[in-house]
C-alpha cells in the first residue's frame, strides 16, 4: 500500500470514527517506515479538521467530535513510541486551559469548544465545571498554558471571570497567558471591562480567536 | 409511583459509570432508539401532521429513558427505572394541579394537539437578566397586566445595593429574597395578588439561595422551579430543592433544556430526549408540571426550523400520551422592538399551541441581554395563541413556513433590539410610539397570513 493511501486511511478512520481502522492504519504505517509526524499532520490532524468542518456546517454534532477525538487518541497511542524513538517533537497549535467558572455547572458548550480546539491542533486541558479561581491559575501555571478560557452562563457567575484576571494581575503573571471569555450573557463590552484578551459568542468564533491570539504570543 | 426517597436511594446505590461514558452511552442509545422507531426529520414540514410518528416519538422516549436513566454527578451513579415503574409514574402523575391563590387560582390541565382550549399562559422571560429591583418591579407589574396571563416567571436581578450579585455568596441569598419580595408587591400593584410565580428565584444558582428566597412570600400554590442538568443529569443541590419543595407541599415546576447539537444530536434525538425529560420530570424532579425549552446549540434560541420540528413532534407525542401537563418556552434569537422578533414569536407560538401543551412567553435576544424584555412581547404571544385555537396542524404548518421565510436566514446575525427602558415608559408601563406602531403593524401583517384576532 502506498504512503499516500495509508495516510488517507488514517484520515478516513477519523472521519468514520473507526478506532479499529485507525490502529490498523497506524501499525501499517510503522511497518512501512513512514514518518509518523507526517502521518499525524496529513492523516490524523487532517481528519480532525474535516470533522470540525462538518460540525461547523451542522453535518455532525458533539458526540461525533468526541468519538473523533477518541479515534485520534487511539492512533496517537500507536505512533507515540515511534515518535519518541526518533526524538522528534509533535507540533501543536497551543496549550489551552478551559473551564466553567465557580458557581456555574454548564458544560456542553464548553465541551463543544474543547473538541473544536482539538480539531485545530490545540492541546486542551478541560478543568470541568464550577472551577475555582485558584484551580484556573494553578493549572495554567502548571501546564504552561498559552490560553486560559473561562465560560460563564449566568449573570451571577460572570464576576468570577473578572476575579481570575485580577488574581493573575496581582500575582504578576497576567502577561504569561492570553485570556478568553465566553458564555450566554458575556459580551465584548464585559471582556473590555475586565481586561480579557478576547470574547467569542460561538465555539467556532472562539477557535478562530484562539488561533489569532496564538499569533500574538 | 416510587416515592422520592426510593428514587434518591438509586442515586446512592445504582451502578457507577464515568460521566463521559454516560454521555456517550446516552448518544449511542438515543441513536439506536431513533433508528429503531424510524423517526425522521422533515424540514419541509416544521409542524408534522403524522399522529403515528408522534406516538412513535413518545414510545421511543419511554424506551430510551428506561435504558438510560438519570445520572447523578455527585455519586457518579445512574438511577434507572423499569418500564412498569415509568408507566406507573405516568399514570399517577399530577393531571390537574392548581396554581395560584384566591381569584387567580386555576387548574393547569394537559392540552392535546389542535385543541380549542386556550393554553396555559406562563408569562415572562425565564431567567433573563434585569439591572436591578427598579426594572424588576416594573417588568413584573407589566407581566401581571398581560391579558389572560395565568402565571409568571421573574427575571434575575444582576445588582443589589448597587453591586453585582455573585453566585454562591450572601449577595445571591439577598438577591433571591428581594426578587420574591419585589415581585409579590409588583403583582399586588397589578391587581393580581394571587397570580402564581412559577419561577420566583431565577437569581438563585444554589439550593440555599433558592430555599432562602422562598421563605419571603412564596406559598405552595406558587411553584419552585427545579431544573435538570443537560442531559438527564441531577446533582444533590437540585435533589435538595426537590426534598424541600415536597416537604412544604409546594408545586414543583420541573425544568429541562435539551440541546440540539449536543449529546441529543440532531432534531430527531432532541425530540426523543424531550420525551425522556418529561418522564424524568415526574419520577426524579417530582414535578407538578413539566416545563421544557429544547434549544439550538449554536443559535441559543429555539425558532430555527429544526428546533420547531422537534418541539412540535415531541409536544404532539407527549400531549397525545400523557396527562401530566407540559409547558414549552420560546426563546427568540432577536430582541425587543425588532420586526424579526414578531415573526419568530408568531412562528414559535403557533407551533407550540397547535402541537399541544401550554406556553411560556417569552425569552428575547437569546435570553442573555440585560433588560431586553418587555410585557408586550408575551402579550403578542397571547394574541397569536388565541388566534390558533382549534387550528389544524396542516394550516398552522403553512403559516409557520411563511413566517420562517421572513427570519430564518437572519438567525445567525439576529438584531438584539432595545432595552425595556428605551422602548417603554417605566412609570406608566406604556410603550413608546416606536414600539406601539411596530406592534400594531406586525399584528396587521399577521392577519394577512390568515390569523384572526378578537380586536
Amino acid at each position: 500500500m502506498s504512503e499516500a493511501k495509508i495516510i488517507e486511511n488514517l484520515k478516513e478512520a477519523i472521519i468514520e470514527l473507526d478506532e479499529v481502522k485507525v490502529v490498523e492504519a497506524a501499525k501499517n504505517l510503522i511497518d512501512q517506515g513512514i514518518d509518523p509526524l507526517v502521518a499525524i499532520e496529513k492523516g490524523l490532524s487532517a481528519g480532525m479538521t474535516a470533522i470540525g468542518d462538518k460540525f461547523n456546517i451542522g453535518e455532525c454534532f458533539l458526540p461525533e467530535l468526541i468519538r473523533a477525538g477518541n479515534t485520534f487518541n487511539a492512533g496517537i497511542k500507536v505512533l507515540e513510541p515511534e515518535i519518541a524513538k526518533s526524538g522528534a517533537k509533535q507540533s501543536q497549535t497551543g496549550v489551552f486551559v478551559l473551564g466553567t467558572v465557580t458557581g456555574d455547572v454548564h458544560k456542553i458548550g464548553k465541551e463543544i469548544l474543547a473538541m473544536l480546539l482539538k480539531t485545530r491542533g490545540f492541546v486542551v486541558h478541560d478543568l470541568g465545571e464550577d472551577v475555582s479561581l485558584s484551580t484556573f491559575v494553578s493549572k495554567a501555571e502548571e501546564l504552561n498554558a498559552d490560553i486560559i478560557g473561562m465560560s460563564a452562563l449566568l449573570t451571577t457567575t460572570m464576576p468570577a471571570q473578572k476575579e481570575v484576571i485580577e488574581f493573575l494581575k496581582e500575582k504578576g503573571i497576567r502577561d504569561n497567558f492570553r485570556v478568553m471569555i465566553g458564555g450566554g450573557p458575556v459580551n465584548q463590552k464585559w471582556a473590555d471591562e475586565i481586561g480579557a484578551d478576547g470574547y467569542a459568542e460561538t465555539a467556532e468564533e472562539a477557535v478562530r480567536l484562539a488561533m489569532k491570539l496564538m499569533d500574538t504570543k | 409511583m416510587l416515592n422520592f426517597y426510593e428514587v434518591f436511594y438509586r442515586f446512592l446505590e445504582g451502578p457507577h459509570i464515568s460521566e463521559m461514558d454516560y454521555d456517550l452511552d446516552f448518544d449511542q442509545k438515543l441513536r439506536d432508539t431513533v433508528t429503531k422507531y424510524g423517526i425522521k426529520y422533515d424540514p419541509q414540514n416544521p409542524i408534522p401532521q403524522d399522529d403515528q410518528m408522534a406516538d412513535n416519538v413518545f414510545a421511543a422516549g419511554l424506551e430510551f429513558y428506561e435504558k438510560i436513566g438519570t445520572y447523578c454527578i455527585d455519586t457518579l451513579r445512574v438511577a434507572t427505572f423499569t418500564k412498569r415503574e415509568i408507566l406507573e409514574a405516568l399514570a399517577e402523575a399530577p393531571s390537574e394541579p392548581v396554581f395560584g391563590t384566591d381569584k387567580d387560582a386555576k387548574k393547569l390541565i394537559a392540552r392535546p394537539p389542535e385543541s380549542d382550549l386556550p393554553p396555559w399562559f406562563f408569562i415572562g422571560a425565564a431567567g433573563a437578566a434585569v439591572t436591578d429591583e427598579r426594572v424588576l418591579a416594573a417588568i413584573v407589574e407589566g407581566y401581571g397586566q398581560v391579558p389572560y396571563g395565568n402565571s409568571i416567571t421573574t427575571p434575575s436581578i444582576t445588582k443589589i445595593n448597587g453591586r453585582p450579585i455573585i453566585a454562591k455568596t450572601p449577595l445571591e441569598v439577598l438577591g433571591s429574597i428581594r426578587t420574591v419580595e419585589v415581585s409579590k408587591a409588583a403583582l399586588r400593584k397589578a391587581g393580581r395578588a394571587g397570580m402564581p410565580i412559577m419561577n420566583a428565584i431565577s437569581t438563585a444558582t444554589s439550593d440555599a439561595a433558592k430555599i432562602a428566597g422562598s421563605q419571603f412570600g412564596l406559598n405552595p400554590a406558587d411553584g419552585i422551579m427545579v431544573g435538570s442538568m443537560s442531559e438527564l443529569k441531577m446533582d444533590f443541590q437540585r435533589l435538595n430543592e426537590v426534598a424541600y419543595a415536597l416537604h412544604c407541599g409546594s408545586n414543583i415546576v420541573a425544568e429541562s433544556g435539551p440541546l440540539l447539537g449536543g449529546y441529543c444530536g440532531g432534531p430527531e434525538g432532541l425530540a426523543v430526549a424531550n420525551v425522556a425529560y418529561h418522564l424524568q420530570s415526574i419520577l426524579v424532579q417530582r414535578g407538578t408540571v413539566h416545563f421544557t425549552f429544547p434549544i439550538h446549540f449554536k443559535f441559543s434560541s429555539n425558532t430555527s426550523r429544526n428546533t420547531l420540528w422537534s418541539t412540535s413532534i415531541s409536544n404532539q407525542g407527549i400531549s397525545r400520551n400523557s396527562k401530566f401537563p407540559l409547558l414549552t418556552s420560546g426563546i427568540l434569537a432577536s430582541g425587543p422592538g425588532t420586526e424579526m422578533s414578531f415573526y419568530e414569536n408568531a412562528a414559535r407560538t403557533i407551533t407550540t399551541c397547535v402541537s399541544g401543551g401550554g406556553i411560556l412567553a417569552l425569552g428575547l435576544a437569546k435570553n442573555v441581554q440585560t433588560d431586553h424584555l418587555t410585557p408586550w412581547d408575551p402579550k403578542f404571544s397571547v394574541e397569536i395563541a388565541l388566534s390558533t385555537l382549534g387550528m389544524k396542524r396542516q394550516d398552522a404548518n403553512e403559516i409557520v413556513k411563511e413566517l420562517l421565510s421572513k427570519y430564518e436566514s437572519k438567525i445567525p446575525e439576529a438584531p438584539i433590539g432595545k432595552r425595556f427602558q428605551e422602548l417603554f415608559d417605566m412609570e406608566t408601563l406604556e410603550p413608546g410610539n416606536e414600539y406601539r406602531e411596530l406592534y400594531y403593524k406586525m399584528k396587521d401583517e399577521m392577519k394577512t397570513y390568515g390569523l384572526k384576532f378578537a380586536t
